[in-house]
């Protein structure tokens, strides 16, 4: 096995992608040889529905280049430990692989994975049509290495919005969609009950799901990441942000609401039998498609401010080349492919992937009118959200011991849902063990 | 003589390397991965530094993190609440329900087959069953108790009922074993014996406790061990119905260690927590044999 591909089948592999991107919908059956011949590529994602469609079309890759590919998509935490050992061990077992939001930090801060800019900027290897700069900045600043280079191209953004199953219930008590958090209690308090419909639900990843209130009430997990990690969870705006989001749920959420994961929050919208949740964007084609029981009653809006502004959360995966694969040219010709504009416009079209990153789509009126429903306009939503995330307040997730802390995050809040402490003790503690945490993972207090 | 001593010597020999093959890949299929996980354990191993496989500075910091923190002796105290419950349970229901069903007919064999359906379900599915049966919303057990005029809440997000619920879903799971234990102990008891404690005026509560207890015991002291054993290893329902939760009302040595090795990537600490596992259980099985081996003496 040879460590770089000559620089022959360079040339040819740009040719046969700029093929590719030339005929839109088909793979470019007249450009010459197959450059990637004898390439074995293997390829790992975790299981979801982009790389499921994504699943679908690869046959036209390797049709068109020669090049096998091995897909795999195992389950989320199965494919992040597999991929975590296979990093750390600089293996040469895959070739192009999701790096995940939460271990960003982990993966491209240890230098785990390859700088792209050295593909993207080298026009034998990226077409210029290709249009890199298309990508959302909300959703590749996140991919950025530490000397500002991209070392994963996006191709999802996972926003985090606001949904009403029973918008009809909301309008008949006399509310809109809250845009605030001072509006939502007030809302709640008038529909929650109503046709026996709980009000209020949210995952119980609360290290995910309750952020965008925490920082709302001008809180933070840390003092300034990524930079000073030092936990600020105990502070006066921490906890009364903690004591309003489980006031939420205590309140507001059906009987269990601790123990509602994303599948079951979306499934209980979906059937109309909770009325409304701040959750990922995912949410809205289950409830808004014409099989849905809610499709006439849905309704969406952005995540709602608080008192220092709006911050919903976003969390992005990209595909990037490990280190130590051999055949990395082959990796980026495969990601030019998988990420160009025709093929993801195939999937919007073809199967309705809509979760893009890529702005010139999701500005398209076709984009937008399938987007659009009972009179909401998710796709503006969207790419709000987005912008508003490249302001920067989402660098907290990236930071290499943040799950532990999320793990804090998780116990306090459901410590105060559940009755077991105040917000102020769940917080005192998360302070406490987050510092305890970091501390043991290395990080200078 | 000296002829027979040689034939002995060489047939020991013989022997040894005749069995030196499977004693060689018992060595490398058991006790390698062991002696790893031990020598893991004495290090700050994460996949974030592989260099730290080979850090010896502080051999014991692991034990004293976890001996001298009180998380790990929070879920050492919470999997002997989860190990004393289930398995008095699975020993209690199991016995019973050996007893009742000891009797010879054709009936009985299709109620004791029914019986062994939940131990030989996937432990995924048995989860998945107990999650529909513990949210409220789409359970019958909620409908049922508010029927019966007891509401309650969620089991599995109430701080105290999340363990206890926990338990009694395990003990579903796996009373079978000890039923299919007892009553095969059962079936092979002599009738010569209950005829005489019979003919002797024994009732029937003096018959379990002087005859049929005495005989079952070795049986049933196997399908303690063997559950107290299993239950230390107990995962997939708190990852599915509680991931823990609520706060670390769950959080058992199992899950624990499962949270600091594959979230937070403390493999060496991990690998110190399941050296302690592995110890805890060589040392309850040891007591449980000589409980076991003394109780038998005695007789």
């Amino acid at each position: 096995m040879q460590g770089k591909l000559p620089r022959r089948r360079i040339l040819a592999t740009g040719l046969a992608t700029g093929g590719l991107l030339a005929l839109p919908g088909k793979a470019p059956a007249a450009v010459g040889s197959k450059p990637l011949k004898g390439v074995t590529l293997n390829v790992s994602c975790w299981s979801a529905p982009y790389p499921q469609f994504l699943a679908k079309y690869i046959p036209e890759f390797e049709e068109q280049t020669g090049a096998r590919v091995v897909y795999t998509t195992p389950a989320f935490p199965i494919y992040n430990q597999r991929m975590d050992i296979a990093l750390a061990t600089r293996s040469e077992a895959y070739d192009v692989i999701n790096v995940t939001f939460i271990y960003i930090g982990r993966w491209v801060g240890a230098g785990w994975v390859t700088p792209l800019d050295q593909f993207m900027d080298d026009p034998k290897r990226t077409p210029a049509a290709w249009d890199a700069k298309d990508f959302l900045t909300g959703t590749t600043s996140a991919f950025k290495d530490s000397h500002g280079r991209l070392c994963a191209i996006p191709w999802i953004a996972d926003i985090m919005m606001a949904g009403a199953s029973r918008y009809d219930l909301i309008r008949k008590a006399g509310f809109t969609l809250p845009d605030t958090f001072d509006e939502m209690p007030k809302m709640l308090k008038a529909v929650n009950g109503q046709q026996g419909i709980p009000g209020f639900i949210t995952e119980n990843h609360y290290g995910w799901t309750f952020i965008g209130y925490l920082q709302g009430f001008g809180a933070n997990i840390f003092r300034n990441p990524p930079h000073d990690l030092m936990p600020v969870l105990d502070t006066p705006e921490a906890v009364h942000a903690a004591g309003f989001f489980s006031d939420l749920l205590r309140s507001y959420g059906p009987k269990g609401a601790l123990s509602y994961t994303y599948d079951e929050v979306v499934a209980t919208l979906q059937n109309g039998r909770t009325i409304y949740s701040t959750e990922n964007e995912a949410f809205v084609t289950p409830m808004a498609q014409p099989t849905s029981k809610v499709a006439k009653t849905c309704g969406f809006s952005l995540f709602p401010a608080g008192p220092k502004g709006r911050f919903p959360q976003l969390a992005t995966h990209g595909w990037g080349i490990p280190a130590g694969s051999r055949h990395k040219d082959a990796a980026w010709q495969f990601i030019v492919w998988a990420m160009s504009k025709d093929l993801l416009l195939r999937m919007f079209r073809d199967q309705g992937w809509s979760s893009v990153t890529r702005r010139s789509i999701i500005e398209m009126p076709e984009f937008k009118k399938k987007l659009s429903h009972n009179g909401f306009d998710v796709a503006k939503m969207y790419l709000d959200t987005i912008d508003l995330a490249a302001k920067g307040y989402m660098a907290y997730r990236t930071v290499p011991p943040y799950p532990q802390v999320d793990r804090q995050i998780d116990i306090a809040i459901q410590s105060i849902i559940s009755g077991e402490k105040t917000a102020k003790q769940a917080m005192a503690a998360a302070q406490t063990n987050a510092i305890a945490q970091l501390r043991r993972a290395g990080v200078k207090l | 003589m000296s002829a027979r001593t040689g034939w002995a010597n060489a047939q020991r020999r013989a022997f040894t390397l005749g069995l030196a093959p499977a004693l060689i890949v018992l060595a490398v299929v058991t006790l390698a991965p062991a002696i790893y996980l031990v020598v893991t354990s004495l290090t700050p191993l994460t996949p974030v530094n592989p260099a730290s496989l080979l850090n010896f500075s502080d051999p014991l910091g692991n034990y004293r993190q976890a001996l001298f923190g009180s998380s790990f002796l929070h879920s050492v105290r919470l999997q002997l609440e989860l190990s004393v419950i289930t398995v008095g349970l699975q020993t209690a229901v199991g016995v019973g329900l050996a007893l009742l069903l000891n009797l010879e007919s054709r009936f009985m064999e299709a109620v004791r087959t029914g019986f062994l359906v939940p131990m030989v379900l996937p432990p995924i599915v048995v989860a998945i069953i107990w999650k529909v049966l513990y949210t409220p919303g789409i359970s019958p057990l909620y409908g049922a108790l508010g029927a019966l005029g007891i509401p309650v809440g969620s089991l599995i997000t109430n701080p105290v009922a999340a363990l206890p619920a926990i338990a009694l879903a395990d003990t579903w799971e796996w009373f079978p074993f000890t039923m299919l234990m007892v009553l095969a102990a059962l079936q092979m008891m002599p009738t010569e014996q209950l005829e005489a404690a019979r003919i002797d005026g024994a009732g029937a509560m003096q018959m379990f406790w002087y005859v049929r207890l005495p005989f079952i015991r070795p049986a049933l002291t196997v399908a303690v061990l063997f559950r107290l054993i299993d239950s230390i290893k107990a995962f997939p329902l708190i990852y599915v119905l509680t991931n823990g939760g609520p706060g670390q009302a769950t959080e058992v040595t199992n899950y624990y260690a499962f949270i600091q090795t594959f979230n937070f990537a403390y493999w060496g600490y991990g690998s110190a927590i399941a050296t302690m596992m592995v110890a805890g259980v060589f040392v309850l099985s040891f007591a449980v044999n000589r409980l076991g081996g003394a109780q038998a003496a005695d007789e």
